[in-house]
């Protein structure tokens, strides 16, 4: 008898729980791009859509950067889910051009409302003029279209974005800090995420997976590292995680050698975190 | 014969009968008359007490003084303030160091205040000491419990405010000592207030070289306040306040900028509440300590840095003496603390941002125990006692960031609880008149420490490493005994003690070198972790003589050795120390004078980076009278100490910094 009143109040509580979670979650209307800052926006000419592109961080700095592109109906303004974009970063030297490392949304159904991708700006706008093209696909009315849009790269003051001749095959690899930020670092235990391109051509940048990492945190104003770092490893598309630890706040420089199977590719690169 | 039979019950720490003839050899007078009226006391009035009674009739002699004078006591000096005590060379953890049964914890992650710095000789009623067999009834430990007691406020019909000042002065370190005591007691209310003041220069050592940031500045004041509820119970409050400034530490890189005590508590003391309970103390306390370490003052500093400290405790006890017949007696007691702490330290270099890391991430530390003591007088050549203590301790990180700082040594959760148990057999015969032994068993254990568990690159001067916490660390667990032999005559006590720990578990630190150095300039790090054992053993002897009424003698010697499980001297071993006192007494003119000899401690732990200590030599010479000023007494003491100026230092001084030399000084205390 007094088990099952005990049963009874568990399913009622355990109701009134989901009930009430329930309830929560059908009230937060999430706006996608909170948080989020829009660096520019463009009619795609063709596909009668437009484009907004957002990033977590208030400008676009060389490196790798996330970039979050919002698609609208371009009479209706309603937000479109369903499209197939593809991204041409490019940069105008004047006297020659080339590309960027990028990385096209993954899927043509949005995340949240927003096409997430990436393009790792490889220099900042004082060596040329950065533009990203769009190539859209819109599925809602199967119309294409296409934008350019400029944009300003500066330098950020700690650089997030390093390249170097390898020892091994000579070949040029783009290496960018992904994580961490100073924003998100703490002292403790931190994921670290790098991610490595190779050169091909000027307009060829593919994720390099060959490579692998070891990493080497330190204060250099005090001359000390930290214990119990994981070294990054490939995870897929260039990216590799690894863990860092930072034993206090303040500039930590994290150092970094790059190995092709036993052979020494680089040993001189490095990305400073200050927080 | 009945003289030595009461010895017997007084060493074993209660005297059950109201009868006790005063001592022939001291006088215990400091124990107020209430106590003596209801049969009990409950302190051991043994050679220990005799002995510290009588160092204490020194009035310029500071606690750390007084407490050193007992060979069972040894002080790890890395300034000239803040000595921490070892008991029996088991320190730190492994010894409880309470302030009137109240639990405090050091703000100081280089264990720069010990609590027994919050206690001023003019409000210390008394030191009470007990060795590793019985001293965990207050707290789970395996080295045994100091308790200062402190004044309490009595309650007299006098209606009139007495009390005493003192005023003093030495030579070495040209440091002025003040302080006031203020009595006033009216009916059923009683108050007791004390002040002191300490400013010291850096002292010279001997052959006149000074010591650099040997200083300090401190203001002591303690309020005690008595109100008699009815005819057995009575109702205290407590507070002491002590601030220090600009404390130097000679053997640490810092100095301290400035510490602040505050500890408050109320109790409730029932006088024979019942038939058979006679005592019963009850106690609820507080404690709050502030340290800030400073390194402003310091030429050559690398790069300046910040390192405040703070602990919280509070917590409460209660504790009954229940007489179960003529036979037998139980002391019970039931305790529960709470102990906080923060510490942090910040680095500072042009162009950068500050440098901030935890170094005792915030924690906390639940303990609550339930202990027994068993006394039973079987017949009249043997007594036994049994102690019994459970502990359940519970310590954890409290806050996100502090979980952040352990994660990264490789620790998920970090927080322990562990149920402790400590047991001892006691037997005491009498094997003759004038002799009896006395023999004690115990089985002990101990809680690591928040810098054992979670110190994060803590730097230890001594040996120059960078040490870190260890959340997995088992608690040490120690076996021991002790063997005394006591013979008493009428003119002469001899004891002699030897005694023997096997430490399992025993918390040290070891390098590892998988982890790089924070503090600049460190040789490595060391990580606390568990040898499988290590072993202590020792004798004391003590002899105290009084060939002429006038003429009293007292003479101490301790040895001590250690050895961890490879065989290799434990650290922080004192060596072979002889005390020899000897006081005459014309009319109310005294004379003494004391000889410390020390042999050289050759038996030094490389790894903790000792090195050997030579022998020394010491000289003191005291003197003292009475006489009336303003029509009231007054007591004028001087002295030389360390007469011949030896240039020296102790085998347990942190950086072999030399001692103060030649010290000549002057004190008075007049009383009105």
């Amino acid at each position: 008898m007094k088990k099952s009143l005990y049963l009874l109040v568990s399913i009622a509580l355990l109701c009134v729980i989901v009930f009430l979670s329930a309830c929560s979650k059908d009230k937060t209307e999430k706006n996608p791009t909170a948080g989020l800052t829009k660096i520019t926006e463009g009619y795609v000419v063709g596909a009668a859509a437009k484009a907004e592109i957002y990033t977590k961080e208030t400008a676009l700095t060389t490196g790798y950067t996330k970039l979050y592109i919002a698609l609208y109906d371009s009479i209706t303004g309603k937000r479109l889910d369903d499209a197939h974009i593809h991204l041409y970063p490019e940069m105008d030297m004047g006297t020659m051009k080339h590309s960027a490392p990028f990385e096209n949304p993954a899927s043509t159904d949005a995340v949240d409302q927003l096409f997430p991708c990436s393009v790792t700006f490889i220099m900042s706008s004082m060596g040329g003029n950065w533009t990203l093209k769009l190539d859209v696909h819109n599925h809602a009315n199967d119309k294409e279209g296409s934008l350019i849009l400029p944009l300003t790269v500066a330098e950020p003051a700690l650089s997030r974005q390093k390249s170097f001749t390898a020892a091994h095959n000579g070949a040029k690899y783009f290496i960018s800090l992904v994580n961490p930020t100073a924003a998100y670092s703490k002292v403790g235990i931190n994921d670290m995420e790098i991610v490595i391109y190779k050169k091909a051509s000027m307009m060829s940048w593919p994720a390099d997976s060959s490579l692998s990492v070891i990493l080497t945190p330190e204060m250099p104003t005090m001359g000390h590292g930290s214990p119990n770092n994981v070294n990054p490893v490939h995870i897929g598309s260039g990216h590799y995680k690894g863990k860092v630890n930072f034993t206090m706040t303040g500039l930590w420089r994290l150092n970094l050698d790059f190995m092709s199977g036993t052979a020494v590719a680089d040993t001189t690169q490095s990305f400073d975190v200050q927080f | 014969m009945k003289f030595t039979f009461l010895l017997t019950l007084l060493f074993a720490g209660i005297a059950m009968q109201a009868q006790v003839s005063p001592s022939q050899l001291s006088d215990d007078s400091t124990r107020s008359i209430e106590l003596r009226e209801i049969q009990v006391n409950t302190t051991a009035r043994n050679d220990r007490q005799r002995m510290l009674q009588f160092y204490r009739g020194n009035l310029s002699a500071g606690i750390e003084d007084i407490m050193t004078r007992l060979p069972e006591i040894s002080l790890i000096r890395r300034g000239t303030y803040g000595m921490e005590p070892a008991i029996r060379s088991l320190s730190g953890g492994q010894i409880n160091v309470l302030l009137d049964g109240m639990r405090i914890h050091g703000a100081c992650t280089d264990k720069m205040d010990p609590a027994t710095i919050y206690i001023e000789p003019v409000n210390l009623d008394e030191v009470q000491l007990q060795t590793g067999t019985q001293g965990f009834l207050y707290g789970a430990s395996i080295g045994g419990t100091v308790n200062l007691k402190t004044a309490t406020a009595t309650c007299h019909n006098t209606g009139k405010i007495s009390g005493s000042i003192s005023s003093g002065f030495q030579s070495a370190a040209k440091s002025f000592y003040e302080s006031a005591q203020l009595r006033y007691s009216s009916g059923k209310m009683a108050v007791l207030s004390t002040a002191t003041w300490r400013n010291s220069e850096v002292y010279r050592s001997g052959g006149g070289q000074k010591i650099p940031f040997s200083q300090y500045q401190k203001v002591n004041y303690s309020t005690a306040f008595s109100y008699q509820l009815n005819d057995r119970t009575l109702l205290k409050a407590d507070y002491i306040g002590d601030h220090g400034w600009n404390i130097g530490y000679p053997a640490l890189p810092m100095d301290v900028g400035y510490a602040v005590a505050r500890i408050g508590s109320v109790s409730l003391v029932k006088e024979q509440p019942g038939n058979r309970l006679y005592q019963w103390t009850t106690k609820l306390y507080a404690n709050q300590i502030r340290h800030y370490m400073d390194d402003t003052h310091r030429p050559n500093v690398p790069m300046h840095m910040d390192m405040p400290g703070r602990s919280l405790t509070w917590g409460m006890y209660t504790e009954g003496q229940v007489k179960l017949n003529n036979q037998q007696q139980l002391q019970l007691i039931a305790d529960f603390s709470s102990t906080r702490l923060k510490a942090s330290m910040t680095m500072y270099e042009n162009g950068q941002p500050p440098m901030y890391m935890l170094t005792w991430p915030d924690n906390r530390k639940d303990q609550a125990g339930i202990g027994a003591s068993w006394k039973w007088r079987a017949d009249s050549n043997w007594t036994f006692q049994s102690v019994i203590r459970l502990d359940y301790i519970s310590t954890a990180l409290t806050s996100q960031e502090a979980k952040d700082h352990i994660s990264i040594l490789g620790v998920n959760d970090a927080g322990r609880q562990e149920v402790l148990k400590n047991i001892s057999v006691t037997a005491n015969r009498k094997m003759a008149g004038w002799l009896q032994g006395h023999l004690s068993i115990a089985y002990a254990g101990r809680m690591p420490t928040a810098t054992e568990l979670y110190g994060f690159y803590l730097f230890n001067a001594q040996d120059g490493y960078d040490y870190l916490g260890n959340p997995s660390l088992k608690p040490e667990q120690s076996l021991h005994g002790e063997f005394r032999l006591q013979a008493q005559g009428k003119k002469a006590r001899v004891s002699t003690t030897v005694f023997y720990h096997h430490i399992r578990n025993y918390i040290s630190g070891t390098i590892d070198p998988s982890f790089s150095t924070m503090t600049i300039g460190a040789h490595g790090v060391k990580k606390f972790s568990a040898l499988s054992y290590a072993e202590l053993s020792g004798v004391e002897v003590s002899l105290l003589l009084e060939p002429l009424a006038a003429l009293d003698i007292v003479s101490t010697l301790r040895y001590t050795q250690g050895k961890d499980n490879t065989g290799d001297p434990l650290p922080m071993i004192a060596p072979l120390k002889n005390i020899n006192t000897v006081r005459y007494q014309f009319r109310y003119f005294f004379i003494q004078g004391e000889t410390e000899t020390a042999a050289a401690q050759n038996k030094v732990s490389h790894k903790y980076g000792e090195d050997p200590t030579p022998g020394y030599f010491l000289l003191h010479l005291r003197s003292g009278f009475p006489f009336h000023l303003m029509g009231k007494k007054t007591d004028l003491q001087y002295g030389v100490e360390n007469l011949l100026d030896k240039n020296y230092h102790e085998h347990l001084d942190w950086g072999n910094v030399k001692r103060p030399g030649r010290n000549v000084y002057l004190m008075l205390k007049w009383f009105f």
